[in-house]
């Protein structure tokens, strides 16, 4: 009793986390276990916790075409709008950081409402505009409509990675006369590179996992991962092993690009104004 | 700082594809929402009339009052329960690390995919929460009844997005210096006593910070509404997002779509430019 009396802070803070561990947890491996079992298994009153696990799920997804189209959809354009973001936010920043810009303030408010404000705002007349361009359904349209969101949080998150390299070091580059260009990506790219890397697996995450504006601007020829797994819901039958399947195939990267960029989280949740 | 135009040129590629991206959609927006256009050749200008239609519109209201009730609890709900675990697993050294990191997972998870699973283990036939709530005697419609959808929603959002609220003010307390509060201990001040009086207190503007995503983020809402009601049954989960997409792409009646989008765009630019201002104040 005067053990749990001297340590109750202590024993309680476990408790919580336990239960808060198990509450995350539990949805996530009972879908992962309904993912392994066979179509007979599933649905046995009552569940079961032990059963053969048979794989035939993961290789019956592989075949449908849908599936694998909206995978490797995601794969390209998430590819791509990483390659626009982080490239033009990277001039950006640099400007923020190096020169004297008039419209500062403005500039940054409008970054926040731009990523703030609802999707269908741009979603519904882009639908009729992208149709007249011939950028609707196409992987680059959706890619460059992803900068409305990914454009925004990359200028703040690289912003704040150039802020901490010290001004001197910029000083010794002009005065060994390195150009403005030259200063960029030979004295400040290096020394942020894990700040872009962050970054990147940040914007990766997101536009992975986006549905929104991927539904609002898409059709068939690039439809992303998400919009392949919303489709095994269907109105008549719900297809439960391509459902389960699909949803631990989308979760795994992520969480695994997760655990890369961790240090980096909190500072992405709060756009740059929190040190995680 | 040098100061000659070298800067702007920089500047310029995200200059055209933000204003590409979203000036130029929104002003589109904003003019046709004067207009009745309904996906035809027919453009008229209609002045304030889809304004006016809306603000009389039974169903536009019902919209309008489940957003907000499920922003209001959602909200609610995470950040009393996130502030909680930051505080609880803040006291933690050993496994903190592990802990943190599981906790993180729903946030990596999309949306649709929540709501599938959502979907899938509530199933009233084959999900396994309604089997084990039957166990003990209970039971619920769950997304299946109008009285429980949103409440239904809520939960499952709370599941998805509590860890956001905990991992930003678990980096705040983690950061507070320990000089304070060693004092306040060596007085004989409780453990929760400095919680309530030290620690809070000091994380204030990073609260706020969390409170105003979260608001903005829920009042938002659409994958996860989307993919496990649609809005239905009938009106009961139909939030702003849902509606606005059904109006365009369902009923191609761009011009009220519009109109609705705006009025909430409205509201989600004021509460964005307010927090923005006293986030710098607080600085």
């Amino acid at each position: 009793m005067r053990f749990y009396k001297k340590h109750r802070h202590i024993i309680s803070a476990y408790i919580v986390a336990f239960i808060a561990v198990l509450a995350t947890l539990l949805p996530i491996i009972w879908v992962g276990m309904l993912s392994l079992k066979s179509k007979g298994q599933t649905f046995t009153r009552p569940p079961k916790w032990f059963f053969e696990p048979t794989f035939s799920n993961y290789s019956k997804i592989w075949e449908n075409d849908l599936f694998t189209d909206t995978f490797i959809n995601s794969i390209i354009i998430t590819i791509f709008a990483i390659i626009l973001s982080i490239t033009i936010a990277l001039f950006a920043a640099f400007a923020l950081k190096r020169y004297n810009i008039r419209f500062k303030g403005a500039f940054m408010q409008w970054l926040i409402i731009a990523y703030m404000l609802p999707e269908f705002l741009f979603i519904i007349p882009m639908y009729s505009i992208y149709q007249t361009l011939g950028l609707y359904d196409a992987h680059i349209g959706l890619a460059l409509m992803y900068q409305v969101h990914v454009l925004p949080f990359s200028i703040w998150m690289l912003r704040s990675f150039l802020d901490e390299v010290p001004k001197e070091i910029d000083d010794a580059a002009t005065m060994d006369g390195c150009s403005s260009f030259e200063t960029l990506y030979k004295i400040y790219l290096p020394l942020i590179l894990p700040g872009i890397t962050a970054t990147a697996i940040l914007n990766a995450i997101w536009i992975w996992n986006e549905l929104t504006i991927a539904l609002g601007l898409t059709f068939s020829n690039s439809q992303p991962i998400t919009l392949g797994i919303a489709s095994f819901r269907g109105y008549i039958s719900i297809d439960w092993g391509g459902m389960t399947t699909g949803s631990i195939i989308a979760i795994v990267p992520m969480v695994i690009f997760a655990l890369l960029a961790q240090k980096h989280i909190v500072k992405g949740l709060t756009l740059g104004s929190v040190k995680g | 700082m040098a100061k000659n135009s070298t800067g702007y040129y920089f500047l310029l590629p995200s200059i055209i594809v933000l204003g590409f991206t979203s000036v130029y959609p929104a002003v589109y927006s904003f003019i046709l929402s004067f207009y009745n256009w309904n996906w035809g050749a027919q453009q008229d200008f209609v002045g304030l009339s889809n304004y006016l239609f809306l603000l009389g519109d039974r169903e536009f209201w019902i919209v309008i009052k489940n957003t907000f009730l499920f922003a209001f609890f959602a909200c609610s709900i995470e950040v009393t329960l996130g502030i909680l675990l930051a505080i609880y697993i803040d006291r933690i050294s050993f496994g903190a690390g592990i802990i943190r990191s599981i906790l993180l997972i729903p946030l990596m998870i999309s949306g649709i995919v929540v709501s599938l699973m959502s979907k899938m283990m509530l199933n009233k036939l084959f999900g396994v929460i309604p089997y084990l709530m039957k166990q003990i005697g209970f039971s619920s419609g769950f997304y299946g009844t109008k009285d429980s959808a949103m409440w239904t929603l809520i939960g499952v959002d709370a599941w998805w997005q509590t860890a956001f609220v905990f991992i930003i003010i678990l980096a705040g307390l983690q950061s507070i210096p320990k000089e304070p509060i060693e004092a306040a201990r060596i007085d004989g001040v409780s453990e929760w006593g400095i919680t309530r009086y030290i620690r809070l207190p000091m994380i204030r503007s990073l609260i706020f910070l969390v409170i105003l995503f979260r608001s903005i983020d829920t009042l938002k809402i659409f994958d996860l509404v989307w993919g496990a009601t649609g809005g239905g049954p009938g009106l009961s989960t139909e939030v702003v997002q849902t509606y606005a997409y059904r109006t365009a792409y369902g009923f191609l009646q761009m011009s009220k779509a519009m109109t609705i989008i705006v009025i909430f765009s409205i509201i989600v630019a004021l509460l964005t430019i307010f927090y923005h201002r006293v986030d710098r104040k607080m600085r």
